[in-house]
């Protein structure tokens, strides 16, 4: 009886704990490195040395495994992947529409034209003559608040 | 209290224990391993609607307020963003609305983290960190003990050492079978 009532504790305290309003990985973001993800992605090669925190809606989450969120940029149209390894972090679907602080550097991976123009085609934009790149960011450290 | 009687008392007392940590794991186990097929985490839902929209007019209060009406909606828009040039979103609490100016297609996704398969999931991919690490830990040793103990729970021929053995060597074989094969 009493094993039972202390499972469903618990439980339960395991369910409210998850529902909280403010959710931190590896103690949270440094909001003090605060920077616009447009400025960031301006000077992309810096930044993959120099650490900084970026801040925006999430608009997509990784619905399996939680393994990267989909931050929006403060330029329309313009996102940006925040990609963490398998079970490094896991982002929950329902933190879509909160706000993300993520501090850490951005990777740079060169794609070929066809991934470049397979990509554009998803995302609904007109095919291009040269390959871009690819910008992820790695975080080690995330704060998402409601 | 001979050996043989104490490591009996402990094989059964620390499987008790082991019970409500082996079902959250054999149970997490299965999910995450067909997490492709089927989403252990979260029920999402999609559910499509045709609403006249009008592209200058999206992005006004007034439009959502009677986009929500429309679709029975109560909770308020967190949220705004342009997916892309055929996008638009909003996003509200476990909700998020997919419009679509051109088509005048509105998709509402909603999304549920599911009752106690979500917690186990949790739990077995240690998003809990360091104390339930530990604690993990603790309980893989008491693993290799109820393991190894099984070995002298019977004596003699009725044992492991009568054509029960059998079984540890198949339990053995099984994962070399599949390390042999598949590593290759």
């Amino acid at each position: 009886m009493k094993t039972s009532l202390i499972s469903v504790i618990f439980l339960l305290t395991l369910m409210m704990s998850m529902g909280a309003n403010s959710k931190t990985y590896n103690g949270g973001a440094d909001k003090s490195k605060l920077l616009p993800i447009s400025s960031l992605l301006k000077d992309a090669q810096r930044y993959t040395t120099e650490s900084a925190t970026i801040a925006g809606t999430v608009t997509r989450v990784c619905q399996k495994r939680g393994c990267w969120m989909q931050l929006a940029s403060d330029e329309k149209f313009q996102t940006l992947m925040v990609k963490v390894r398998d079970g490094d972090m896991v982002f929950p679907m329902t933190a879509q529409g909160k706000t993300a602080y993520a501090t850490g550097t951005l990777k740079l991976i060169s794609l070929s034209l066809e991934q470049t123009n397979q990509r554009r085609q998803a995302q609904q934009l007109e095919p291009v003559d040269k390959p871009e790149t690819l910008h992820l960011f790695t975080p080690v450290a995330v704060t998402i608040e409601d | 209290m001979s050996w043989f009687k104490l490591n009996r008392s402990l094989h059964r007392d620390i499987g008790y224990f082991c019970i409500g940590m082996t079902l959250v794991f054999a149970i997490s186990g299965i999910a995450l391993n067909h997490i492709h097929q089927f989403n252990s985490n979260y029920q999402v839902s999609r559910e499509s609607h045709t609403i006249q929209l009008d592209s200058d007019q999206l992005e006004t209060p007034e439009f959502e307020a009677r986009l929500l009406q429309e679709l029975a909606l109560s909770s308020p828009v967190k949220a705004r963003f342009w997916q892309d040039r055929n996008t638009y979103k909003l996003f509200l609490k476990d909700t998020t609305l997919y419009l679509n100016p051109h088509t005048n297609q509105v998709l509402v996704e909603q999304v549920k983290p599911r009752f106690l398969l979500r917690q186990l999931n949790f739990l077995h991919l240690n998003e809990a960190r360091a104390a339930w690490m530990w604690f993990s830990d603790f309980y893989a040793l008491l693993l290799i003990f109820l393991a190894l103990s099984s070995l002298f729970m019977v004596k003699g021929k009725k044992g492991v050492w009568g054509p029960r053995g059998l079984l540890v060597i198949a339990g053995f074989a099984a994962p070399i079978g599949f390390v042999a094969f598949y590593s290759s």
